[in-house]
Parts: C-alpha cells; structure tokens; sequence
C-alpha cells in the first residue's frame, strides 16, 4: 500500500519497497516527478535540459523487469538526474557554456552506465556553474538555479542545479561533482546532503574535467541513506579512469542506524570560527550539532589542524594551472565564447610558473600526510563546516570579485579523504546551514553512520521548502 | 609578506600575459587583475622552506601508467 507520503518525499528505500511489492510503479514515480519538474523548473532553472521520452523508456523497462524477477539493485527504478557535465550518449552535455552548445556525446560516462545498468531513470541534465568552476552567471546560455528556500538566494555551485532539484524535490538523487567544494556548497546552501568520495572511489571518466587531481563525482541526496544506496551502484574500479582505485568496495549501508558509541571525533572548531565572515549562526549550529553527536555516544575532542589558508592556496593554485591547460586554446581564442566569471578566474593559470606548481604539489604532500596521519591517525572521523554563512543573495556577486572561499570545502580536494554535508539547522532567515563530516579514506560508511545518526536525531530534514505551486504535485 | 603596489602587479601582469599571448577584453580586466592579485597571495603562502627531498603529491608512478596499458 501506498505510504502517507507524497511521491516526491519517499526516500529511495522506502521507494525500492513499493516497487518491489507491486504498490507502485516506475512510470508513476516518473510520471509525478516530470510533473514536478515542469511546475516547478521554471522557478528554479535547476534542469537545463528534460529528457522525459527517455525517462518514460526507462521506467517503463524497470517496472518490465521486477514484474518479470530481475531486480538490478538499489536504484533499480528510481529517477535521477545529472550535472550537465556528465556525458551522455545522444544526449546534449553543454557544460552550461556556449563552447558546448552543439554538443552531443557518442558514449555515456562511467557513472552513467551504472546507472543504467542499476535500472535508474534519467529525468534530464542539470545546471552547472559553466565548466563547473564560473558563477553564478546571468551571461551564459542558460540562466543559474535559484535556490528552493529562497529563490532570491544563491545555491551554491558549481552543482548547482543538482542541489536546487534535490532540495525541491524533483529528483531524490542528482550527481554532482567536486573540485573545490561544488557538491558540498551547493549541499550547505540548499539543506540537501552531498557526499564528496574518496578520491578514486568514483570513476570520472566521461565527466568533463576541470582539475584532473581534485575533481571528484558524487551524489547529492535528500537524505544520508540515500546518498549510500546511491554509492552502492556508482562506486568502484574503472580502468578508463588513470586515477581509479583497484580495491574492493565495503557495503556503505551497513554502518547506518548503528549509534556512535566507540568513535572518535575530532572538532578543529579553530578552523571555521576565526575565518572572515564567519556566521555566528553556524558557529552556533555546528557547536550544537558537536553536542548532540556526543549525545549519541560519540568522543568529541577540540583539534587544530594546519589553517584553512595553507590548504586553500595549495589547492587553488593545484586547480587554476590545470583548468588552464584544459582551456588554453579555447581561452586564447574564444575569450568572449566564456562568461565574464570563467574567464576572468581562468585566465589567471596562464601567469602561473612551473615552480608555483611544484611548490604546491609538494605543499599537497605535506598537507595530506599529516592530516591522514598525525589526524585520522587518531580520530575516525573530523568535523568542520561547508559553507561559512547561510547562502547569500544572488544580487550580491560583484562581477569583478577575485573567487571567494566562502565554503570551506577544498581542503578534503587536496588531500582527497571523503567528505559528507549534512544539515545542521537553518538560520534566522529560513536558510540552510551545514557541516562536513570528514573520514579516512575509503571509510565512507563510518561517514553514513555519523551523518545518519546526527541526521535521525536532529529531524532536520522534516523541514521542507515552501514554494508555490502553480499545479498540486 | 611582500606587498607589490598595484601598478607593479598590473605591469607583472601584462607582461605575462603578453608572454602566453593573451588579450584581456577590456571589460573583463579589472576582474583579470584581482585574480592575479589574489594568486600572487596564494603563491607565497606555498613557497615554504622545505627539504630538497620533499617530493610533489603526484610524482611520476610508472605503476600507475602501466595499468591502463
């Protein structure tokens, strides 16, 4: 029987339930979601592109095979949607830009065959930051998401339109991908959870690259087990991509509902608290989020680790000097063809020295072995936040303005550990505000049993965006 | 740290730019310039005393090439 819910809240468990014992069907599930999806898109500008033929095609083949005994796994008819960076074969990836128009790929990325091949339903591609890296742009061919809880506000980015779909319920699972934060941001700003691998857990084959040794795919989720029901079918070994890990893959769901008596948390609350900016409000709902996961049996111990600034300069120049090889020529000869944000942040890898570079790697070095050794040496997991402030409003971008770091989020790119963001509460305003669990590497189930715990206790996730709904879906 | 005054940054700037070739739209320099700004910030924050030996995070893994062969 159906549960109380309506169709879009059913997390993807309680969904697989329905469809296994014949109380609901893909097509349903799909058919409520392209509804949705055409209410609400027009607000949201999340989805850049629908892709409701295929979606029907899909689902109807999904409900085929449970009727006829073959159950492909966890997201065996469930919806998802994809960061329009992901390729997909006859399907336009444009990368948000102008340079990409026209561009429809032959071959699927990596995550996208196992999707498929998990039985998953593609509702359409997402908006994106252009390259994943400008915005939020107004000069690009398709304009930025706006975020559900405020749609004055900005979602974060650069998976922005995977954050603004999953917060307003058009899909329970959008993938994103994360080079400096751009699954975790856009997860802070907008309530949802985004879970950033360990570096090589997810293949980026067939993602378009914006910094080869930081970028990261990933899910963004509407809930903790969810976004581990997700991993099940994403993770694990592709020769195609150089940076792959060959090892064998844990059960990321058997952690969750465990409580969290015999871990070791470390809080480096130093790390956030003196940062520019900072808001008293996050300050606040990550101490209380500390508390609570102390209530359910967790050892939180205040750490320093080395200053936010060292991480983010060694990453940022690691990201400038490789975004700029891969778009040195297009740069040089379409400057134009590039919004104003893109361009300008970088254009600024063709000053950058070999020697800068180096310096950096080797900074990266130093960085990732002390925090793996000397850190989670000790603890199993860190805490810290994502965003430093409730998301700003998107009238408040200077268009001249060096990148900011209002997210704390590339340490975990450079040093590649897994990083999970979930929400902590909301502001005074109405606005979204989070944390980063951060773990050992390929211990992402550690991850989903803090996340889940904190995430069951704290009811966050009860809280809903308001938005007016031209139609009842 | 050392602090350029900014019509120095602007000239360090031009120059390597003018190196790679590269001409910044007009409309798109300020912006171009207080990147730069913030990249020679970062830039000094790397460059640290360390061992000769200190070797880069991704060093060269012939391992790692011959298992995509």
């Amino acid at each position: 029987m159906l549960a109380a819910k309506p169709l879009y809240e059913l997390s993807i468990a309680d969904a697989g339930k329905l469809l296994r014992s014949g109380d609901l069907t893909s097509v349903a599930l799909t058919e409520h979601a392209l509804q949705r999806i055409t209410a609400l898109n027009p607000l949201l500008h999340a989805f850049v592109l629908v892709t409701p033929e295929r979606a029907l095609a899909d689902a109807e083949r999904a409900d085929h095979e449970l009727a006829s005994g073959i159950d492909r796994g966890p997201l065996h008819g469930i919806p998802y949607a994809l960061k329009d960076i992901y390729e997909t074969a006859g399907i336009r990836t444009t990368c948000h830009s102008k340079l990409r128009m026209g561009y429809v790929p032959d071959a699927d990325a990596t995550v996208e065959l196992k999707l498929k091949a998990g039985g998953s339903v593609l509702l359409g591609k997402l908006a994106t930051h252009e390259f994943a890296f400008g915005g939020p742009s107004f000069d690009l061919p398709f304009p930025p998401a706006r975020n559900p809880w405020n749609l004055d506000h900005f979602t974060g980015g650069s998976s922005s339109g995977s954050a603004a779909a999953v917060a307003a319920g058009l899909v329970r699972m959008a993938m994103g991908s994360d080079t400096g934060g751009s699954i975790r941001g856009p997860a802070s700003y907008c309530g949802t959870v985004g879970l950033k691998p360990t570096y090589g857990l997810v293949s980026r084959r067939g993602v378009y690259p914006l910094s080869y040794t930081l970028d990261h795919c990933g899910p963004l989720t509407a809930t903790v087990e969810d976004a581990a029901l997700t991993m099940q079918v994403i993770a694990g070994h592709d020769p195609r991509d150089p940076a792959s890990h060959d090892g064998p893959l844990p059960d990321f769901t058997a952690s969750i509902g465990q409580d969290l008596t015999g871990l070791r948390i470390g809080y480096p609350r130093h790390f956030f608290v003196n940062a520019d900016g900072v808001s008293t409000e996050v300050v606040n709902s990550i101490d209380a989020a500390t508390q609570q996961l102390a209530a359910l049996g967790a050892a939180i111990d205040e750490i320093r680790i080395p200053d936010f600034e060292l991480f983010n300069s060694c990453g940022r120049i690691i990201l400038l000097a490789e975004a700029y090889a891969i778009h040195e020529h297009d740069l040089k000869t379409r400057p134009l063809d590039y919004g104003r944000y893109t361009y300008q942040r970088m254009i600024v890898g063709a000053t950058i020295s070999a020697a800068d570079l180096v310096q950096a790697l080797r900074l990266r070095r130093e960085l990732a072995t002390q925090f793996n050794k000397e850190i989670l040496g000790k603890y199993d997991a860190v805490i810290t936040a994502s965003a430093l402030t409730p998301s700003p409003r998107l009238d408040e971008f200077s268009a001249d303005a060096p990148l900011k770091t209002a997210v704390q989020t590339i340490p975990f790119n450079v040093t590649g550990n897994p990083a999970l963001s979930i929400a902590t509460g909301f502001s005074s305003s109405g606005l979204p505000l989070g944390m980063q669990i951060i773990g050992r590497a390929f211990d992402e189930p550690t991850l989903f049993r803090i996340g889940a715990a904190y995430e069951r206790a704290a009811e966050w996730i009860a809280r809903r965006p308001r938005l007016e709904l031209p139609i009842a879906v | 740290m050392y602090i350029q005054d900014n019509d120095a940054l602007e000239r360090e700037l031009d120059a390597l730019l003018a190196r790679e070739g590269i001409s910044v739209p007009p409309d798109r320099r300020a912006g171009v310039v207080a990147g730069y700004a913030e990249f020679k910030r970062m830039s000094a924050l790397v460059r640290q005393p360390r061992m000769a030996a200190s070797e880069p995070s991704n060093i060269y893994s012939l391992d790692v090439i011959l298992r995509s062969v």
